[in-house]
């Protein structure tokens, strides 16, 4: 009795493993729309309006745990911020002066104004009412989805700047990647006239990104801006549109022999506590990026 | 523990509320860089206390169910879970746990483990990017915060369950000496007997 128990048991045990194990390669090698895509979507698509309810109901107490540690931060970074008031005093006389003579040549040149690029686009906003639990994937659910014009590969942003992109939807949801998830790479560019190069995450550091292929000769200086190239070569395209502001670059070192520099970039969004965000649908065509 | 269709339905919706409370709330807390991980304690709790079997089904499903949410590869918390419920369960089956910190301190080793093998599987998948040491960290301070939930969710658990215990309050073990299954069985019809059983008593003869 007592092996044909452990039998049993051992039976259960292998059985699951095999079964997640096909799953996993099954899940792993399908096509967005396999059968097993559209499964998962479904019974995402029934237990989204409890994750919203749930989210909206649990924000209060969210935010509570969320002020402690916020607070901590805040200490940290008060002296910080101090010294970074005094600089962009500073920095926002000669700005305004900038700005004032762009409007002049602007008008004189007949350019449209900066913004043209992401005005083409219609914005969405959603509520975040989903988390990924670990650092392995860096994804939020959003309450909006194919039925109100979101597709996969939109752009995803916040006042602030880039979030992420739409990596799937569901009628009345949808995925977000940001831009701290392995799979995410964004092609970038230097303000003011900077080198392009690619950012990606550094998994398990939320707060920092590293913006690859920037030779080891080009001089970066801290503080500089950088904003989505949104390049197109005709046939092939960045994702993201022209000049969506990601983050400043916090540090740069060039060590020995490497052919590319360590470049560190703080993103301006707050990845880790977004509430709403704006999905950038509709737009130009971008040839090659699917969606 | 007996399962009878009421317990599962007991079952099913802590699976569910973990499940919903993880994706909307836990997750969006950063303790000391790590997010608390609620779910592998609810299954490490269903393990205790049902057996290797329960705490492996219970596991996988609730894997299928976090994937199927987030819209993830499917499979991989499926594998993790499976593997920490089952765990947990044998631990339940071989020893005594003869303390009240017990639970807790394996709530916090099994996270740790299951994180360890969730970032190992995610490796072979493979990853573009650099991977920053954080990740230890991370891994080492859920452990602890899992540690610190079980405090409270183990008892919770264990007394939404109590029905189904065939010794529910206070004892660490299941049956009583001198009690057999049988008469526990003849007790209670529809139910199925698993895992709550040390496995010397049962080969000792009672059943």
């Amino acid at each position: 009795m007592y092996r044909k128990q452990v039998r049993r048991r051992r039976a259960v045990l292998v059985a699951l493993i095999v079964v997640s194990l096909i799953l996993l390669s099954i899940s792993f090698s399908e096509a967005d729309s396999g059968p097993l895509h559209s499964i998962q979507r479904g019974l995402s698509a029934v237990l989204s309006p409890l994750e919203e309810g749930a989210s909206r109901a649990l924000k209060p107490a969210r935010d509570f745990v969320n002020w402690f540690d916020e607070t901590f931060d805040a200490r940290g970074d008060n002296e910080a911020l101090r010294d970074e008031v005094q600089q962009l005093r500073a920095e926002v006389a000669d700005a305004q002066s900038a700005v004032g003579e762009n409007r002049q040549f602007r008008k004189m040149l007949k350019l449209d104004p900066a913004d043209a690029a992401l005005a083409e686009y219609d914005r969405v906003t959603g509520r975040v009412i989903g988390r990924s639990p670990t650092v392995w994937y860096s994804e939020v659910t959003v309450d909006v989805g194919s039925s109100s014009g979101v597709a996969v590969n939109d752009s995803v942003v916040t006042g602030d700047g880039l979030v992420g992109s739409i990596s799937d939807t569901t009628r009345g949801s949808a995925v977000v990647a940001l831009i701290t998830d392995h799979r995410s790479a964004v092609s970038a560019k230097l303000l003011p006239d900077g080198p392009d190069g690619i950012v990606e995450p550094e998994v398990g550091d939320p707060d920092d990104l590293l913006l690859d292929f920037i030779d080891s000769n080009t001089e970066v200086k801290e503080d500089q801006v950088l904003v989505t190239a949104g390049w197109s070569n005709g046939r092939i395209s960045s994702a993201y549109p022209y000049g969506i502001e990601i983050g400043r670059i916090s540090d740069a070192t060039v060590s020995g022999e490497q052919t590319f520099q360590q470049v560190h970039v703080q993103p301006f969004a707050d990845i880790r506590n977004l509430d709403y965000v704006q999905v950038l649908t509709g737009g130009p065509a971008r040839p090659g990026v699917p969606g | 523990m007996i399962v009878t269709w009421r317990i599962g339905l007991r079952i099913g919706l802590v699976v569910l509320a973990a499940v919903v409370l993880q994706v909307s709330f836990f997750s969006y807390l950063s303790i000391l860089g790590a997010t608390p991980d609620v779910v592998g304690v609810v299954i490490v709790a269903l393990g205790l206390l049902g057996g290797g079997v329960i705490g492996a089904v219970c596991g996988f499903v609730t894997g299928l169910l976090l994937d199927s949410v987030l819209l993830q590869t499917l499979g991989v918390s499926s594998i993790v879970l499976l593997t920490i419920g089952y765990l947990a369960g044998r631990y339940r089956e071989g020893f005594e746990i003869s303390t009240s910190l017990a639970p807790a301190l394996l709530a916090g080793g099994l996270t740790v483990l299951g994180a360890s093998i969730f970032g190992a599987i995610q490796l072979m998948l493979g990853v573009d990017t650099q991977v920053s040491l954080l990740v230890v960290r991370e891994i080492l301070v859920k452990g602890l915060l899992a540690f610190l939930l079980a405090m409270p969710l183990y008892p919770l658990i264990r007394r939404i369950l109590r029905p189904a215990l065939v010794e529910g309050a206070g004892g660490s073990r299941v049956l009583s000496p001198g009690r057999s299954l049988r008469r526990v069985r003849g007790r209670r019809r529809g139910g199925r007997l698993t895992g709550a059983v040390p496995a010397r008593r049962v080969r000792g003869g009672t059943v």
